[in-house]
């Protein structure tokens, strides 16, 4: 234990204990992950949230090494997961599965010697004496040693969850990390659960990593909290990440957030009902709309989060970059499933979106048959006389091939670079510019032209 | 470094509800040696179980008892009834362990050893064997059916692996699907062979018929020599995977979290097991049961540390089969039942018993 806390103090200074470097990753060739970017100091207690689906459990099977990033790495105090091997990694990194259905009557004590498996010695295995005061040790540490006997299919669920992490104690780990481990468990349990796993990191030094389903114990057990939609939405300490706005664009619920009387911590809670209709005005007015997708609308919400211009954006499918981006800088964000044609509802959406502000900005995305009516319903605005901007520049993005955009082709040219639907795109676009849109070069050009329409008082006032 | 926030329970009695491992492994070893020479005194002329220890005795070498037997005797326990013996027991040692490996790796109780395809591909090797119009292959060293049964089970093995590897993973369910698909397909084959050679020869369609059903042939000790090596090795190597078993209880991703290369030794335990199974099936034909029920009826005894059930597996499975090859010979004497009758009819009733009898639940 000593040693660990030794090496745990010398790599804070030095690299972070575990990181993930722009990794990616997806089942069929459908991207999950698209580089996500992650460094976990040694000592710290991380909470991993975001709604089912969003890829929590995904990203923690990456950072345990079981999946492999189909880009990027993960590095372990600085060396790549897969340098260090299977044994390797299960020395340093231990995992709390979700739930764990065990096919044969093996004793408590017995599961937790598996943790010892990693430091077996030879094929034979025969554990040492050693290992035994370790296995101790973890039982003692996790609260279980009275329940060595016992079979653990027989226990209950918080008993289960105390084995398994007696199991994982017992590897010794550098690195714990847990998959919802309050799910399932009734509040008994789940604070219980909690308390040891903050222990464990307060006494033992040990870095913890747990992907959360509820809100409120994740503000309370956990210092940095990672919001998580397919790529990382927020980053930082609870007050941060728990905001009401960011939470409904993330989960696409109301919720409020405070801090109880009499308690400590922030809570999150479901809306009241007559709160409900109270939130439909939440802040100010968007002013802006934007159509963007694979990247392309990443300077242009940066540029007008910079400049203080609220804007909606949509729609957008989960797991596109722009959509990630979107939900950290965009007022209101239009959501789409992943790999998902834009469907009727979102496209209501984005009409009652596009009545509300002022100038419509189209990033240069790629045009497919996906997202074809997002134009259609763009032209009908610009008819109705909605200002419409269409950023021409490619750069930057993936969207056209390279060597168009250094000649200075014309505008129609590099639109059809882009259009994948056989010159209906291209069409579209050519009746928006028939309709008075307006070309901007560069992001820079487009904000300035934005700003005539929204008009210089309003936006400074904001 | 007390971490626990429940106040300390009083520790609960210890109840031990398996039987002592070091009891119970040393035991079965000794009966099954008595069960064993109890099996070669039966037969056709009864045989004192005194001269049977006697003679066994001597032909270790270390002991000379006085001749008091008719050399005829010799003849009968070394060159008929022993081989048999000793290809029930190690047949049925062989699929007890086979069925343990298949059932702790693919975490199914269902698991048994003919579960991804060695049954059918050993009775299409053995059908083959039955069409050709030849009997040996390379001298009369290796008779031709037990060779192609064993060839075929671990083709068909081999065959079900690659069709159910995808992007360098083998998930449990698709290997246990594409056995079930293999298995179809080798069936309809081994039809198809036995519908188009109609074979006048009604001998050699009954000759199928028994060795599907199960039965231990009469084979020469050379054939015995090599069927006992792979065997005993295979049972070696699989103790070696005992730790490695006890593991894959938590899953593939629990075991991986734990450092093991969980397709590498998903391979090997796979290859064991069908390489056991194809070496029983050899001299054995099609023998149900055994390798399903001797495990599960181990673990109710013995629990399910992997360390002792695999060797205990072994030797009951030796019993069982022998047991039953016993009761196929006497029953209806001097006609010989098919062994697998007799393994369905004593042992499901018997697994059957203990299910119920057993006081706390069998928890898969």
């Amino acid at each position: 234990m000593v040693e660990r806390e030794d090496q745990a103090v010398n790599t804070t200074t030095t690299s972070p204990l575990l990181q993930m470097q722009r990794v990616s990753f997806g089942y069929r060739g459908q991207t999950l992950l698209y580089e996500v970017s992650l460094s976990v100091q040694a000592g710290e207690m991380i909470g991993l949230l975001g709604p089912n689906g969003s890829g929590k459990t995904t990203l923690l099977r990456l950072l345990s090494g079981v999946l492999r990033p189909q880009q990027g790495h993960v590095l372990l105090k600085g060396r790549d997961l897969r340098q260090w091997g299977r044994r390797g990694v299960a020395q340093h990194i231990a995992v709390v599965p979700q739930g764990l259905h065990m096919p044969f009557d093996f004793t408590v004590e017995h599961m937790v010697s598996l943790g010892r498996t990693p430091f077996a010695v030879s094929f034979w295995r025969t554990r040492g004496p050693q290992d035994r005061v370790l296995v101790e040790d973890a039982m003692v540490a996790a609260g279980v040693s009275t329940l060595a006997e016992r079979v653990f299919n027989e226990l209950s669920g918080g008993e289960r969850q105390r084995v398994m992490i007696a199991m994982a104690l017992a590897q010794q780990p550098a690195v714990l990390l847990l998959d919802e481990p309050t799910s399932h468990l009734d509040i008994k349990y789940q604070i219980e659960t909690l308390e040891l796993v903050q222990a464990l990191n307060r006494e033992r030094a040990m870095t913890i990593v747990a992907a959360m389903h509820d809100l409120n114990l994740a503000s309370r057990y956990f210092s940095r909290l990672v919001l998580f939609q397919r790529g990382i939405v927020a980053d930082a300490s609870p007050t941060e990440v728990l905001e009401p706005g960011l939470l409904r664009r993330v989960y696409g619920i109301n919720v409020q957030v405070g801090i109880l009387r009499g308690a400590e911590h922030l809570s999150v809670l479901p809306p009241s009902r007559d709160a409900v209709s109270a939130e439909d005005e939440p802040g100010p007015a968007t002013l802006v709309h934007i159509i963007a997708g694979g990247g392309s609308g990443e300077l242009m919400m940066r540029a007008l989060t910079d400049a203080r211009i609220p804007f909606s954006a949509g729609a957008l499918n989960i797991g596109d970059s722009d959509h990630a981006l979107a939900l950290r800088l965009a007022k209101e964000v239009i959501t789409e499933q992943p790999y998902s044609p834009i469907s009727q509802a979102a496209l209501a959406q984005v009409r009652t979106c596009l009545a509300a502000v002022k100038v419509l900005i189209i990033c240069p995305t790629a045009i497919g048959p996906g997202n074809l009516v997002l134009l259609q319903v763009a032209v009908q605005a610009a008819e109705k006389g909605l200002p419409v901007i269409l950023l021409v520049s490619p750069v930057g993005t993936a969207c056209a091939p390279d060597d168009l955009s250094t000649q200075v082709a014309n505008s129609v040219q590099l639109f059809g670079a882009r259009d994948y639907t056989q010159g209906q795109g291209l069409v579209l676009l050519e009746q928006l510019i028939a309709a008075g849109a307006h070309m901007s070069e560069s992001v820079g050009e487009a904000l300035e032209e934005a700003k005539k329409y929204i008009g210089t008082l309003l936006y400074n006032t904001l | 470094m007390k971490l626990a926030t429940r106040p300390l329970q009083p520790p609960v009695k210890a109840n031990r509800r398996f039987l002592s491992a070091s009891v119970m492994v040393p035991t079965l070893a000794g009966f099954l040696l008595c069960v064993i020479l109890v099996a070669v005194s039966f037969g056709s002329v009864a045989i004192p179980l005194t001269t049977i220890v006697q003679l066994v005795l001597n032909g270790t070498g270390l002991f000379h008892f006085e001749r008091h037997w008719d050399a005829s005797l010799e003849v009968i326990i070394w060159q008929v009834r022993m081989p048999i013996v000793i290809g029930a027991a190690l047949v049925g040692a062989a699929l007890a362990v086979a069925g343990t490996l298949f059932q702790g790796m693919l975490r199914n109780p269902l698991a048994d050893p003919y579960l991804i395809g060695t049954s059918s591909g050993a009775a299409l090797g053995a059908t083959v064997a039955f069409v050709l119009p030849f009997d040996t292959v390379y001298g009369t060293f290796f008779p031709l059916t037990p060779l192609l049964a064993f060839v075929g089970a671990l083709f068909t093995v081999l065959l079900v692996y690659v069709v159910a590897r995808s992007d360098g993973r083998t998930p449990v369910v698709t290997l246990l699907l594409a056995g079930v698909v293999v298995n179809a397909v080798l069936v309809a084959f081994q039809t198809l062979i036995l519908t188009l050679w109609p074979s006048p020869d009604f001998g050699r369609i009954l000759g199928l018929f028994n060795w599907l059903s199960g039965g231990v042939a009469i084979v020469g000790w050379q054939s015995l020599f090599i069927i006992g090596f792979i065997v005993i090795v295979g049972i070696l190597c699989s103790l070696c995977f005992a730790s490695i078993l006890d593991v894959f209880a938590l899953g593939e991703e629990g075991a991986a979290h734990l450092g093991l290369h969980v397709e590498r030794s998903k391979f090997v335990i796979v290859m064991l097991g069908s390489l056991l199974t194809a070496a029983a099936v050899s001299i054995s034909g099609l023998i149900g049961f055994v390798g399903l029920v001797t495990p599960h009826l181990m673990r109710m005894l013995l629990g399910p540390r992997h360390r002792v059930l695999l060797p205990a597996s072994a030797l009951a499975g030796a019993i069982f089969l022998v047991l039953a090859d016993l009761l196929a010979r006497v029953v209806l004497a001097p006609m010989v039942l098919p062994v697998g009758v007799f393994t369905a009819l004593v042992g499901a009733p018997f697994f059957l018993f203990l299910l119920r009898s057993s006081k706390r639940d069998y928890t898969w």
